[in-house]
């Protein structure tokens, strides 16, 4: 974040907070395309995300005098659009509507005539599964696991939108890969998705990824190394 | 396995997009409003309240039987203290009583009835019917003391002021004392300082003259034969002079500061600043005394902090060192850079308006920081020094001077900012 960034973010929250509509719409135009795109990857296409879109917002807005420029106001906004992420989903609890793949659809997986238009198929077919195993995992793995591997963030910037600890977030994310592994093993179509070269599964332990290895409690390597805990009292 | 940009975003189009814009923009709009008035409980939590409330009132029932419903003011007893308990309800007899709830001492007229409640660290005082009469005691930090009639909220957080609710029909009629309110109707928030009043009638907002002249003045208690009783604007008392001479105008006022950091009007920016390049005068010159003393000169003689001496001639140049260290660093050095960029756009750009906008961001951020009073001088000076020039003060400079003088009530430029407040 560049100083003029910071000094604007200043600038501009104290406007939203006089209530000026221009800063408010300006804020929230900086903003949604970030927030909209990391609720979709952590929730999936689903028809309440415009609710869940304006939730996220007007928390933003309701909680806007509490920021204390500590942390970026673009973090700081992702961790409310996440913590309504997550009470959606605690909240619900409910499986996010996949259309099941019919078995003709998996033979054109592994035909070798399959063109585009079917590989896109697939892969949007490949998204729905992932989903669907998603959706039976915990909120809080649930979480841990798309910010960090479908969003992109870091194994830290993750724990910290989730309020959780670098360790507890580790082992949230290493059990769900492990739970959309063994599904992948069973169904061409996932494994293709998640492991495409080939269509090998990536294996759990891939040496070239030092956050897939199992989280060790005493690992030395972690900051925050004291046991992790499903029921981590810092879990959102 | 690596996932990341692999889930393609569905993208939302315009009309949604404009949709949720709409309603966030609505929605943020309340939040500003509602985040200025007392935080009410919420649903759950008002049942609570209110059923906290009932056996309270049993409690305290209890704890009065055999004493009188109340206690005439006239009347040699002291004034009751009531325990803290989370709702009271007092529904006075055909006599004025006297209720001290530790917060405020509340005097009521004959069959008025009220209820105390204390959500948040606040006090709620919610009158059904009937006038009451405070005088409420400097709060510090706490939450402030809301006096609730109707749709009508008068936010006080240390003054002496009544609040008349006639017969509970929609009628408010606020008069203050000493010091200074915030009444918030709907969406309007008007600040009520000592010697004015607040009243409504049908929507319309009416403010007359001096309250301890109201008795005398013909036609004083009625709107109808007030001229002014349809113009919504706070209109000061006329007999106050200029000069700290009436006493106790000012008792209690440092206490009662409306929150003029919450966005002064667009007007006030407009303050003329010093020609670029124009240091201030640094040497400290002492304030006369003289009643009569020329505020614009005093306001330019007090002493103005400095901004943080980076070496650097070029102005730009140097907010952009102070932007990144502000961004950067962190405590101290933050606020000292925050600080220096209004100084920097105030003193050597002449920048008035943007170094209003710095500053009041800089006294939300940093409200311990070191220039904190520095900052609330440096709002003073820009905000008064064109009004005092045009022989005014306006809304915005009187409500910089309040809080200046409540943060630093034995700062230099107190005295200055005390006389401020008194200008009309």
């Amino acid at each position: 974040m560049t100083a003029v960034l910071y000094v604007e973010d200043v600038l501009l929250v104290d406007r939203c907070l006089t209530g000026e509509p221009a800063a408010t719409r300006e804020l929230f135009r900086r903003h949604r395309s970030r927030v909209h795109g990391c609720l979709f990857r952590v929730l999936g296409g689903n028809r309440d995300m415009d609710d869940l879109l304006q939730d996220a917002f007007l928390q933003v807005f309701q909680s806007l005098r509490s920021w204390r420029a500590e942390a970026s106001l673009a973090t700081w906004i992702d961790r409310v659009a996440v913590r309504c992420a997550y009470r959606y989903l605690a909240q619900r609890r409910r499986r996010i509507a996949t259309d099941p793949l019919d078995d003709n659809a998996r033979g054109a997986l592994t035909a070798p005539e399959a063109g585009p238009g079917a590989r896109r198929q697939l892969a949007r077919d490949g998204v729905a599964r992932l989903y669907a195993v998603l959706d039976e995992l915990s909120p809080a793995a649930r979480l841990a696991f798309t910010l960090h591997e479908l969003d992109g963030r870091s194994l830290a910037e993750t724990a910290d939108l989730v309020g959780s600890t670098v360790t507890a977030t580790k082992l949230r994310v290493w059990r769900a890969r492990k739970r959309i592994e063994a599904t992948a093993a069973a169904d061409p179509v996932l494994r293709e998705f998640v492991a495409p070269a080939g269509g090998q599964v990536v294996p759990i332990h891939d040496p070239r990824d030092a956050n897939s290895r199992p989280p060790s409690i005493d690992d030395p390597r972690d900051a925050n190394s004291r046991p992790p805990s499903i029921n981590d009292p810092g879990a959102p | 396995m690596r996932l990341a940009g692999r889930i393609p975003v569905e993208p939302l189009d315009d009309e949604r997009l404009t949709r949720i814009e709409r309603r966030v923009v609505a929605g943020a709009a309340d939040a500003a409003i509602r985040g200025q008035r007392l935080r009410a409980p919420g649903g759950a939590l008002r049942v609570l309240i209110a059923a906290a409330a009932i056996a309270a009132a049993g409690v305290v029932g209890w704890a009065m039987r055999g004493a009188p419903a109340s206690e005439p003011v006239a009347g040699p007893a002291p004034p009751r203290a009531v325990p803290a308990a989370p709702e009271v309800h007092v529904e006075t007899a055909p006599q004025r009583s006297v209720v001290d709830i530790g917060d405020a001492r509340i005097e009521s007229d004959p069959d008025t009835a009220f209820a105390v409640t204390r959500p948040g660290g606040g006090v709620l005082i919610a009158v059904a019917r009937g006038k009451v009469e405070l005088e409420v005691g400097k709060r510090g930090d706490r939450p402030p003391l809301v006096v609730r009639a109707g749709d009508t909220d008068v936010v006080v957080v240390g003054t002496r002021f009544s609040v008349d609710y006639g017969d509970g029909s929609g009628d408010v009629d606020v008069r203050v004392t000493e010091g200074v309110v915030r009444v918030v109707h709907g969406p309007e928030e008007t600040r009520v300082a000592a010697g004015q009043r607040w009243r409504t009638r049908a929507g319309l907002i009416a403010v007359a003259g001096d309250p301890r002249d109201a008795g005398a003045t013909p036609g004083a208690g009625d709107p109808r034969a007030d001229p002014r009783a349809d113009a919504p604007a706070v209109e000061p008392r006329r007999d106050h002079p200029a000069v700290p001479d009436a006493p106790g105008v000012l008792h209690d006022r440092r206490a009662a500061v409306p929150d003029a950091t919450a966005g002064s009007p667009a007007p006030a920016r407009s303050a003329s600043p010093p020609r670029p390049g124009r240091e201030p005068a640094s040497p400290r010159v002492a304030v006369r005394t003289d009643p009569r003393v020329d505020l614009r000169t005093a306001i330019r003689a007090q002493r103005v902090e400095p901004a943080l001496d980076l070496g650097v001639p070029d102005p730009a140049t140097a907010i952009a060192r102070y932007y990144e260290i502000a961004a950067h660093r962190s405590g101290d050095e933050a606020s000292q850079a925050f600080y220096s960029i209004a100084w920097v756009r105030y003193f050597r750009q002449g920048n008035g308006p943007d170094a209003l906008g710095t500053l009041d961001a800089y006294v939300r951020r940093f409200p311990g920081g070191k220039e904190y009073r520095a900052a609330l001088w440096l709002r003073v000076r820009i905000l008064c020094l064109e009004r005092s020039e045009r022989g005014a003060t306006d809304e915005a400079c009187r409500a910089a001077a309040y809080t200046y003088l409540h943060e630093a009530p034995g700062a230099p430029a107190a005295h200055i900012a005390e006389l401020l407040t008194q200008t009309q």
